[in-house]
């Protein structure tokens, strides 16, 4: 008896949701919500604050993205693993959640064009002389066992033939060991380093440069065939960097310094 | 000593969920107990053969985890049908449905439980099915289905929980935000705990409160 009726709902529901599905920029303008996915345990770029209000880059840039399109927006949190399916599952419009653009993803996913890059910064004890990357060369150097940027530093070690490369448990002992000066120095992602600086747990730090490892970019994504949002998310982003809003949310939520470029030399997009 | 990062803010932000632990819970136990009783009193009136349908259906929402089912209704209602209704709807919905589907079945067992002896009894005096319905099967059924009914409420409250995969920050999803925050899980979960505790104890007590009143009578 029910399944009866729910049939026939099933198809006028199919046929009436065809003309509406058609875009979903139009879908978010005429609801007045753009529905955000963000990870909110990944500070600075997303996290709670002391009233539990979701805070930092990813949520602001959401804010700004709504504001562009005249609408309201709504932080929805996500776990690292749920944002996809949050986006296939209809939760979520759009998941602006720090995602690196892997070709594996853009399978599943449409993703735009990078909005940040987590680089790589070389930090060193205060006592050292040290101006830039160069200056590891000859100096005993340490990271995470394992991580992308213990690799490379130990890559570099090698073949500059001199110095010593000295692996670690975890972020936090590498650091405690440069603070002390067993290090010279290390290497972590930019965004670890301005806070493992700000926070005053290990004094005798500083950032000294950025190291030239390829930075890992992230991007917006929304639905594959969403073509019409995803080239407004574009638009979106170059308008960010242009009007220097950007640099102005990098400093806000990370720190001093440049933020990354988010173009790539010698290839176009 | 024992040191905490929990302030006052934060127990009233675990307070607000916990009103809407609350809020979803009366919901969906109102809407499915009044839709439980439509659908018992159908089951055991048409009978096995007519009711094979609804039991069917009320089968799928017994059967199925609740956690899917919020899930896929969420994703059906946004995607397919394209109504843009907030979590808190949907939550409502599922929970009500699941709810009924429980409640359908301790009001059919109430019924049954009910001698067909004095019914036959009841109506043989001249009493109207209506009249037969409401003097005399539901006194003694209700009575005989309060503890499982009360049983019911109490787990939806605790199922509610699950609705957090459909936005609803309900407590033990305020809970797990502070948790991810303060980084004090076991203290947190705790005093969650203890907020299930003090909503859950006096709906315990009124429901034996009442089995001792009503088995007086």
């Amino acid at each position: 008896m029910k399944i009866k009726h729910v049939v026939p709902g099933l198809v006028l529901a199919a046929a009436l949701a065809g003309p509406a599905f058609a875009d979903k920029l139009d879908d978010i303008i005429s609801s007045g919500t753009l529905r955000c996915a963000v990870v909110l345990d990944f500070p600075p770029m997303g996290s709670r604050d002391e009233s539990n209000n979701p805070v930092g880059f990813d949520v602001d840039y959401c804010n700004d993205l709504a504001a562009a399109l005249g609408v309201e927006a709504e932080i929805v949190e996500t776990t690292f693993p749920e944002r996809i399916p949050a986006l296939m599952s209809g939760r979520v419009d759009v998941a602006v959640a720090s995602t690196s653009d892997t070709l594996e993803r853009a399978k599943t996913v449409g993703f735009s064009i990078p909005y940040y890059a987590f680089e790589n910064a070389v930090v060193a004890n205060e006592g050292v002389e040290m101006t830039d990357w160069e200056g590891m060369r000859g100096k005993t150097v340490g990271a995470t066992a394992g991580t992308y940027e213990a690799i490379w530093l130990e890559e570099k070690v090698t073949e500059w033939g001199e110095g010593e490369f000295r692996p670690y448990q975890n972020q936090a002992d590498v650091f405690l060991a440069l603070s002390q000066g067993q290090l010279d120095a290390t290497v972590s992602t930019v965004e670890v380093a301005q806070a493992n600086v700000a926070s005053g747990n290990f004094p005798g730090i500083k950032i000294v440069d950025k190291a030239p490892m390829v930075p890992d970019y992230v991007a917006l994504i929304t639905l594959r065939e969403e073509y019409g949002l995803i080239n407004y998310m574009n638009l979106f982003i170059n308008q960010q960097v242009r009007t220097g809003r950007y640099a102005e949310l990098y400093a806000k939520w990370v720190g001093e310094g440049e933020p990354a470029d988010l173009t790539v030399q010698g290839v176009y997009r | 000593m024992f040191d905490t990062a929990l302030t006052t803010n934060d127990l009233i932000f675990l307070a607000r969920g916990a009103g809407v632990t609350l809020i979803v819970t009366a919901i969906a136990v109102f809407f499915g107990t009044v839709m439980g009783i439509v659908f018992g009193v159908f089951r055991y009136q048409v009978g096995p053969w007519w009711a094979a349908p609804l039991t069917f259906v009320l089968d799928i929402f017994r059967s199925i985890p609740l956690l899917i089912q919020l899930v896929l209704a969420n994703a059906f209602v946004t995607t397919v049908l394209g109504w843009r209704v907030s979590g808190f709807t949907v939550a409502c919905g599922v929970l009500s449905l699941y709810t009924a589907a429980y409640c359908a079945e301790i009001v059919r067992g109430g019924i049954e439980a009910v001698p067909p002896t004095l019914r036959r009894a009841a109506r043989s005096l001249g009493l109207s099915w209506g009249q037969d319905m409401t003097s005399i099967v539901m006194p003694l059924a209700v009575r005989i289905a309060l503890p499982s009914w009360i049983g019911l409420a109490l787990g939806v409250m605790k199922d509610s929980a699950l609705v957090y995969v459909v936005q609803v920050v309900e407590l033990l999803k305020s809970a797990q935000i502070l948790i991810t925050r303060l980084q004090e899980p076991l203290f947190l979960l705790i005093v969650c705990g203890s907020f299930y505790f003090l909503i859950s104890f006096p709906i315990a007590r009124f429901g034996g409160y009442l089995e001792r009143k009503w088995s007086r009578d």
